[in-house]
């Protein structure tokens, strides 16, 4: 596996994520709420972005419209060349299984799987054979520094492991981009520490591009650079009394 | 072979729910495998025959049928008079003869119910006798011909045996039940074939006829009451159904049979005749009580796994923003449903079958002339069948309900 092998379809000065004016509301009863009104971004490759703004600011609604898990009633949005916005929901789950890698405030791993088989999941859905699964898999845990814990369930783990498996199942597919809501949110300051640690490793040796949603402001300093939400605008500069508040 | 492991692994997730729904359907299978059983032994009974009918002949007005043994020659020639009319390819006379150990006390134990009847037709007409294989038609043959040769025979089925607590080649009296003083003493030549025939017992009709013979000797010349009512059947076996009509009719047009007269009827029909008595019972086995079970045993699956699936909404989420598409996740549902139906519905009736079948000799189901149920072969599939539907219905609306689950809730969980 050649984690660090650029897209080639991706010029080094394209954008790896372009929104362009993206329009997402919900409704609440008979209420419709604007949660992003026409919202612009650009993120160039091998970035490592945080996004941060109070709650219900709007972050993982674009969150989930760059990650391909929502489309926007308006506007577009391209992510490694792919126009994400025009894909239906059967092209959107096939596309995710290779471009974008997930990394979740909960982990959310499998339970009853081991750490080597919650790596592999994704895996599955490709066509690789069963020896170069395992090698991936492999070199997956090991980036991560858990090559000793394959045959643990996820119970048998601590949180900071339990988060770096889930890292290790958003590499695997070796995806361009990886995007992160609140990662260390879970966890102690010391194993929040070693994953942005990781993360930031991820960005820099592999050129991974990622998009950190965060509320806290150490984690937010790992990242080259920080937006804020607010009521679904990006601000440049945030009213800082809101995070010191929570 | 991922989708399977990770079934399994679903399976073991909860082993207590999983264990508790596959011994309901451990528990239920069985039951269902019973009911079908009798009914498809007792439809099996009442089908109506193309070929190789057995056509019964009986008295026509009167229950029980009593018919003089006078009849016994012609009605087993099919009536036939002219050289061209048509004859049987076999028959037999049926006459039944109750008697008990006991004179005076006569319990269940130590009474029976014997077959009076000519010893070789047991080899050529009777169900099942007709038709044994080899190595149990030889030995079984012997027992015939020891019953040919000893008027005073007794075949005897196994749990008869034991149930009156005697062995073969022991001597018992039997005093008249249904014949009134009349009191046989009879040599136990042998057993029946393990089976169908395990509480039954058969004597040589001579034997009877003799007897009744030698009443009025004995009774101040006055003939026994049953002398002339000792034919309870006769049996024809015919090739096919015109031959059968044929001969019916022969019989009818006699004029040999007035008084009393007689009516024939095919066995298929005699059976259903006899099963009226019990519609009530076996429709209800057939529509209310086998369909109840396998409703019940629906929602148990269907209960567990609508469980599991709430328990697990999240991760099924996980798994399709990894991209797992929802037709992925529905066949993993319902493939869980499947996997725990069909291997405990196969161990049930596989365990049901060898239990049945070899420990317990059979289910004892009295119901018309039948003693004995057996499970049949078929029964080995009916476990799998019934564990694969009932678990399908059970889980196809949890299953399809996981479609709903959608990928944005994984991250809006979170805030
Ligand atoms: N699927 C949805 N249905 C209705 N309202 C939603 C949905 N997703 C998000 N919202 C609303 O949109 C707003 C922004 O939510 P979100 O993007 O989760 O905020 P943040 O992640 O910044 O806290 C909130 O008011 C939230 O209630
Ligand atoms: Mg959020």
């Amino acid at each position: 596996m050649n984690l660090d092998d650029g897209n080639p379809i991706v010029n080094a000065h394209d954008p790896i994520v372009l929104v362009r004016n993206a329009h997402r509301s919900f409704r609440r009863g008979n209420e419709r709420v604007d949660v992003l009104g026409g919202l612009s971004l650009e993120v160039p490759p091998g970035e490592f972005l945080a996004l941060m703004g109070p709650s219900g600011s709007g972050k993982t609604t674009l969150l989930n419209l760059i990650a391909g898990l929502d489309r926007p009633d308006q506007g577009e949005i391209f992510v490694a060349g792919d126009k994400v916005s025009g894909m239906n929901e059967t092209q959107l789950a096939a596309w995710r299984t290779r471009h974008v890698g997930f990394i979740f405030q909960f982990y959310h791993l499998l339970p009853v799987l081991t750490a080597f088989e919650n790596v592999e999941l994704p895996l599955l859905l490709l066509p690789l054979s069963a020896r170069a699964r395992r090698e991936q898999v492999m070199t997956a845990l090991d980036l991560v520094g858990l090559t000793e814990r394959v045959r643990h369930r996820p119970g048998q783990l601590s949180g900071g492991q339990q988060q770096r498996v889930g890292i290790a199942r958003a590499i695997v597919t070796d995806p361009s981009l990886l995007v992160a809501d609140e990662p260390t949110g879970d966890l102690d300051a010391k194993s929040a520490t070693e994953i942005l640690d990781l993360m930031a490793e991820l960005n820099t040796s592999l050129h991974k591009t990622i998009i950190m949603v965060t509320h806290d402001l150490r984690a937010a300093r790992r990242a080259h650079r920080t937006l804020h939400l607010d009521k679904g605008v990006l601000v440049t500069e945030p009213d800082m009394s809101l995070y010191e508040a929570g | 072979m991922h989708t399977i492991r990770l079934i399994v692994k679903n399976l073991r997730r909860n082993p207590i729910r999983s264990g508790l729904t596959a011994l309901g359907i451990m528990i239920l299978v069985p039951v269902v495998t019973l009911i079908w059983s009798i009914l498809s032994f007792l439809d099996a009974a009442t089908e109506e025959k193309a070929s190789n009918l057995k056509a019964i002949v009986s008295e026509r007005w009167t229950l029980p049928s009593q018919m003089p043994y006078s009849y016994a020659t012609s009605l087993s020639e099919g009536a036939s008079r002219e050289p061209d009319d048509l004859r049987p390819e076999d028959s037999m006379t049926w006459s039944f003869f109750g008697g008990s150990l006991d004179p005076k006390t006569r319990t269940f134990d130590n009474s029976l119910f014997a077959f009076a009847l000519q010893p070789q037709k047991l080899l050529t007409m009777m169900d099942e006798l007709d038709s044994l294989p080899a190595d149990q038609k030889e030995r079984f043959g012997k027992v015939v011909d020891k019953l040919a040769s000893n008027r005073q025979g007794l075949i005897l089925g196994e749990d008869r045996l034991a149930a009156i607590d005697r062995r073969v080649g022991d001597r018992i009296t039997l005093y008249g039940l249904n014949y009134k003083d009349i009191n046989l003493e009879f040599e136990i030549v042998g057993t029946f074939p393990v089976g169908r025939y395990d509480n039954s017992a058969a004597m040589n009709v001579e034997y009877l006829l003799a007897a009744l013979d030698a009443y009025p000797t004995s009774h101040s010349g006055k003939k026994h009451p049953l002398a002339d009512k000792c034919l309870n059947l006769v049996w024809l076996r015919v090739p096919d159904r015109s031959a059968y009509e044929t001969i019916g009719r022969q019989i009818a047009e006699s004029p040999l049979y007035t008084s009393p007269s007689v009516k024939v009827e095919t066995a298929s029909s005699g059976v259903s005749t006899f099963l009226q008595a019990y519609r009530d019972l076996i429709w209800g086995m057939r529509w209310l009580l086998a369909p109840a079970i396998l409703v019940t045993l629906a929602m148990v699956i269907s209960n567990a796994i609508r469980i599991s699936v709430r328990e697990r909404r999240t991760e099924m989420a996980v798994m399709k923003v990894l991209g797992y598409r929802p037709n992925q996740i529905l066949l993993l549902v319902l493939g869980e449903a499947l996997l725990l139906g069909a291997v405990s519905g196969a161990i049930s009736s596989i365990a049901t079958y060898v239990l049945v079948n070899n420990a317990m000799g059979g289910v004892k189901f009295p119901i018309a002339f039948f003693g004995v149920f057996f499970i049949p072969n078929d029964a080995l599939w009916w476990g799998l069948a019934i564990g694969l539907a009932t678990s399908f219905l059970g889980s196809i609306v949890p299953a399809w309900s996981t479609r709903s689950v959608r990928v944005v809730d994984v991250f809006s969980k979170v805030g």
